[in-house]
């Protein structure tokens, strides 16, 4: 199913009040430097236990 | 260095990992209201709304949409947490500990029963029929369930101190969420089926955390959480969503339908941080029990605040800065602990 004009409207006007840049782009950003940072630490986590 | 010091040393190194991981589950929940906001506007979610709201009201396409959420949810998890035990060379492990039904997996199982259906459906029905800050706010509530069940149950030592600290995260989370759960409540014309659905997010969570403990005793966390998802998997896709479909709602209808671009990378950034939020809340339960651990989880609210007013730029209200302040204070008299004090987490 393709995204209605509607839908597209609503999903873009989340990030209309944003302070930051680019905020649709810069949530995933964020997610994803979370999640490594996370992952790395369980890394070390293994290696030291 | 004799061996007593460096046996403290270690005990103070599980400790600050402890709590590291139960910080990492508290600022993943709260990104994680990023897509699990957004998703719902999207198609097909939005139109499958529609449709059943038109026929049976909008509390109940409210819950019906969210079982269908909540099962993309369980499946995008499914994803990441693959991942994570790949990265971390556990797939040996997860083979081993599926062997072990009855000694081990059958905790993770059941816990899935108690986290899924129970506490994420009741949690959408609070939701639906009385208001999301009340939801948020009974959500809350599930370390106080959590510490009382693992203490009376296996016997978890929790101190004053760990309690305080509990109780001020719980203070802050009220604080943050009392405008609109005064107002929600103020409405007059509340269901009781919303209580009913409160009752069941903070119950549903607090046993979820003691049964996990139970498991962590002989199980590692990643493998344990990637199975405690696999029966949630079971429970929604295998049972619920096929009932709900021969009950008459367009459950694979819309389940086909999701397969569009722009919805499965928010499903995706959703199983994400689910995914890993869950799993740092589950490896923070052995190194400082449950009650710290969903006590410290419990900052999600502060953080679902602070990611909310970053990428939606809705501006906290003072309620908010003072429930924040309280959620600190609280954080700071449990990370201040002596970590003497936790040297053994069960009995004396």
């Amino acid at each position: 199913m393709v995204q209605t004009q509607a839908a597209m409207e609503a999903y873009n006007a989340y990030w209309v009040n944003s302070p930051l840049p680019a905020a649709d782009v810069l949530w995933m950003v964020a997610i994803l430097i979370v999640a490594l940072v996370a992952l790395w630490q369980a890394r070390t986590f293994v290696s030291q236990f | 260095m004799d061996l007593k010091a460096l046996k403290k040393q270690e005990h103070q190194k599980r400790v600050k990992y402890g709590y590291m991981w139960a910080f990492f589950c508290a600022v993943l929940w709260g990104m994680w209201y990023i897509p699990g906001t957004t998703v719902w506007v999207l198609n097909p979610f939005d139109e499958m709304y529609g449709e059943i709201a038109a026929g049976s009201g909008d509390g109940m396409a409210l819950v019906i949409v969210a079982v269908l959420i909540t099962a993309f949810n369980a499946l995008t998890v499914i994803l990441a947490l693959t991942v994570w035990n790949g990265v971390l060379g556990k797939f040996g492990e997860m083979k081993r500990t599926v062997k072990e039904f009855h000694p081990c997996s059958k905790w993770f199982f059941l816990a899935s029963i108690f986290g899924g259906p129970m506490a994420i459906l009741g949690s959408f029905i609070a939701m639906g029929f009385v208001g999301g800050a009340f939801a948020a706010v009974a959500a809350l509530m599930y370390p106080v369930i959590g510490s009382i069940l693992a203490q009376k149950w296996y016997g978890e030592k929790i101190s004053k101190r760990a309690y305080l600290g509990i109780a001020f995260i719980i203070a802050g989370g009220i604080t943050i969420f009392g405008g609109g759960l005064l107002t929600e409540l103020g409405s007059g014309n509340v269901a009781w089926i919303g209580y009913l659905g409160g009752l069941m997010a903070a119950a549903g969570w607090g046993i979820e955390g003691a049964i996990a403990g139970k498991g962590l005793d002989i199980a590692e966390p990643d493998v344990g959480l990637t199975l405690r998802f696999l029966g949630e998997n079971i429970i929604w896709w295998i049972i619920i969503v096929p009932i709900l479909a021969i009950i008459g709602f367009p459950m694979f209808k819309y389940a086909f339908m999701a397969f569009e671009p722009l919805t499965l990378l928010v499903l995706v950034f959703a199983g994400i941080t689910f995914g890993f939020c869950y799993v740092t809340w589950y490896k923070s339960f052995p190194l400082i029990g449950v009650g710290r651990g969903q006590g410290i989880g419990n900052l999600y609210g502060l953080f679902a605040v602070i990611f909310i007013f970053l990428f939606f730029g809705d501006v906290p209200s003072w309620t908010i800065l003072l429930g924040g302040a309280l959620c600190l204070g609280g954080s700071s008299i449990m990370f201040s602990e002596d970590t003497g004090e936790m040297e053994s987490l069960r009995g004396d």
